[in-house]
């Protein structure tokens, strides 16, 4: 009993000891704040490159593609393991959007119809999902409302809503550009890209009469045998703008743009082409497929069942080993990306924790303080029958509670900073002009502010023990102290 | 429990069973190169219910055979027994609990421990004999026990104020109070009056002969002053390391 009311009774009155305490609990909050964000990044990166690019790639390694890709598809689409796979075009082109904005960009090509139906691209678009989505959540919450009109709406929100290339059925095309301008294939650009920004207040700031406008992209073809670029051959290939793509990646949302698949490949000359006997002289060409994987798969076994086909398809067609074809699951596909977060993770957690170690020998200094402060007090108890055990564990206890207390100061004080960030982060940069998160380095417009349960609790168990490990050697010297050399303490 | 009663084992003076017995002890203090012996060859047997004093100029080692003989110390050489039990020999924690449940301990400086009120101090030998559930469970009776130890001592107005807010002679009381709490078997005092005036050195010395008298209450005391020294029982002297009958008083054993 004499411990704990000592221990309540030093933590009030030695306030020196509340040094350490806030020294743990700025350690703790330091330590929180920065695995929040970078894990939370980690996290963010891989959903949205995992959301944009299918569970197993399969891809062609250069401009070129690969060829009879739709044999390799209807061939994994048997696999017990797959659920879906479809063929994506990438290469680069130069894109005029209404001689307004004038752009070398990424080009991404999808097969028209199948948007989603491997990836999570049909939940970055805009118009198609995002904001009849936003409406429906908004009516559901709508006061006045009975609970099955709710349920009802907030279900249609969760509904697929197909999204495609088509052209709006309400513009008027042949008012602005003539009869032909009708037939014109539909484009989806990235929202970055034509200035879709989001206020100050986090709205989404829609461009007004964004689907008026029409886009020119000039596309490279490269050669089957990819030892030509004909630049005069460069096709120019006119579009209607039908939706804006807003991943929340910066590097798509700023510089790419998405095509029906059958039209980039033509203009690519990455079609078949047959002889007039209507044999097949150079078979189509793709640059990747990408799978999507059951629930539950394990993808290692499914990118061994995928590559087991593709490799069968090559050697009965004797694909030429200047198509190089990889296949890998999306991570390895990130390899280089995620690696390099996760060691950058890695090592600022390192640091962060070296300075924590700081704040156990500022405690070791201050217990010890403490102790040698309280010597004439440890012999007094030890003069009416504590133990040298008991001792220790008054100190001991002191740490422990300092700890417990610093820890839940910094997990309070570290969520704060973490469910706030963005909005610190603005405003940093509006009194101070200091911006450190810039979406052009980070990929993502927001600052991560989430926290990890799992993370949490490993920091804030470590903190408490290492408050404990600070005030050891103190206790031990506590108990070791010869009650009546320590009476004659002055 | 309405008042101190005599204490069960406190027998009459004239039982000639030791409750405390010192043999040959030897204690020597290492200063740097050199060694200092302090005590050299001390005798002593304390009766139940004694009142004994030893007298000893400053620097005579009194303070040393004090706390020797109430296991706050170990001698060097010779044996210390307590109730028929080798204290010397004992482990570090049997000593811990002789010192809080068999003796107590009144010092020249009080030593009270300076962020407890005065009735905490006074709970301060339970508190650690407790653990917060035992505690807990006896919490009324033993502050029932303290009020009134504390009373019987004159202090019961001041049960909530800090050592720092009392006069010398009532911290000494508070100290006093303390020591009696587990109804100590010997109540130890190292100098008792050495750090209170006249007046109140005569307050206190009565308290502990009322202790004494009243209450059957064994105690050992140091002290430096002769008068002091003569309101005990019986009164040693130590010199040159040794205890010995004063050189004027008549033979007493």
């Amino acid at each position: 009993m004499y411990k704990l009311l000592l221990i309540l009774k030093y933590l009030r009155k030695r306030r020196i000891a509340w040094v350490s305490l806030v020294a743990v609990m700025l350690c703790t909050a330091m330590v929180l704040v920065v695995i929040s964000v970078m894990g939370g990044w980690l996290r963010m990166f891989r959903a949205s490159f995992h959301g944009l690019s299918g569970d197993v790639i399969v891809s062609g390694k250069s401009l070129a593609g690969f060829p009879y890709y739709q044999e390799m598809i209807d061939q994994i689409g048997k696999l017990p393991e797959v659920d879906a796979a479809m063929p994506t075009i990438r290469t680069y082109g130069l894109i005029n959007i209404d001689n307004q904005i004038r752009e070398g960009v990424q080009v991404i090509a999808f097969p028209e119809g199948d948007l989603g139906k491997v990836n999570n691209f049909d939940q970055s678009l805009w118009r198609q999902y995002q904001k009849p989505r936003q409406q429906l959540l908004e009516e559901a919450n709508r006061p006045g409302l009975s609970a099955e009109e709710r349920r009802r709406l907030r279900e249609k929100a969760d509904h697929p809503m197909n999204p495609s290339f088509d052209l709006l059925p309400n513009v008027p095309y042949e008012e602005m550009r003539g009869p032909v301008s009708k037939n014109w294939p539909g484009i989806i650009v990235g929202a970055g890209l034509v200035g879709m920004g989001k206020d100050k207040e986090g709205k989404v700031q829609e461009i007004p009469f964004l689907y008026d406008h029409w886009a020119y992209l000039t596309l490279l073809g490269v050669s089957a045998d990819q030892t030509r670029i004909d630049v005069q051959q460069a096709q120019t290939v006119a579009f209607w703008i039908v939706d804006a793509s807003r991943t929340q990646i910066w590097q798509y949302d700023s510089n790419t743009v998405y095509v029906p698949f059958k039209v980039a490949q033509r203009y690519l000359k990455m079609d078949e082409v047959r002889d007039e006997n209507g044999n097949v002289e150079e078979p189509a060409r793709t640059s990747d497929i990408q799978v999507k994987v059951k629930a539950g798969v394990d993808l290692q076994k499914a990118k061994v069942a995928i590559a087991d086909v593709v490799q069968k398809v090559r050697t009965l067609h004797q694909i030429p080993r200047s198509y190089p074809i990889l296949v890998q699951t999306w991570e390895e596909s990130q390899a280089l990306w995620l690696d390099a977060i996760e060691n950058e993770k890695s090592l600022v957690t390192f640091l962060f924790s070296l300075i924590s170690i700081v704040a156990i020998f500022l405690i070791f200094c201050i217990f010890y303080m403490i102790v040698v402060e309280k010597t004439k007090d440890i012999g007094i108890i030890k003069s009416v029958g504590a133990t040298n055990a008991g001792v220790a564990g008054i100190f001991l206890g002191y740490g422990l509670a300092i700890g417990i207390a610093g820890a839940a100061a910094g997990l309070l004080f570290g969520y704060l900073i973490v469910h706030n960030i963005n909005y610190l982060h603005t405003e940093l940069g509006r009194r101070l002009g200091i911006v450190i998160w810039k979406p052009e380095v980070y990929a993502f417009d927001i600052i991560p502010n989430t926290m990890n349960p799992k993370e949490v609790a490993v920091i804030v168990l470590v903190a408490i023990v290492s408050s404990l490990l600070g005030a050891l050697i103190p206790a031990w010297r506590a108990a070791r102290m010869h009650p009546v050399e320590a009476l004659r303490w002055e | 429990m309405s008042q101190l009663k005599p204490h069960p084992a406190a027998a009459p003076p004239q039982s000639t069973a030791a409750l405390l017995r010192a043999q040959s002890v030897k204690k020597t203090f290492r200063m740097g190169d050199s060694t200092v012996p302090v005590l050299k060859n001390a005798d002593l047997a304390v009766r139940p219910g004694e009142f004994v004093a030893i007298e000893g100029r400053s620097g005579s080692g009194k303070s040393t055979l004090l706390h020797i003989l109430g296991a706050l110390d170990l001698p060097d050489e010779g044996a210390i027994e307590f109730d028929g039990r080798d204290i010397v020999t004992m482990s570090e924690t049997d000593r811990s609990e002789l010192r809080n449940k068999a003796f107590g301990f009144v010092f020249q400086f009080y030593h009270l421990l300076p962020e407890l009120n005065v009735l905490e101090n006074t709970l301060l030998a339970p508190m650690i004999e407790n653990s917060w559930f035992s505690f807990r469970a006896n919490r009324r009776k033993l502050r029932e026990r303290a009020a009134e130890v504390l009373t019987q001592l004159g202090m019961e107005h001041r049960l909530k104020h800090r050592p720092n807010q009392l006069s010398g002679g009532e911290r000494q009381r508070v100290a006093i109070a303390r020591a009696l709490m587990n109804e100590p078997r010997i109540l130890f005092a190292d100098e008792p009056t050495g750090n209170l005036d006249a007046e109140t050195g005569r307050q206190i010395m009565s308290v502990l002969e009322n202790l004494h008298q009243k209450h059957g209450q064994t105690i050992v005391m140091v002290t430096h002053d002769r008068t002091v020294a003569r309101q005990a029982d019986r009164v040693l002297v130590l010199k040159d390391g040794r205890l010995d009958r004063p050189a004027d008083s008549p033979a007493r054993e």
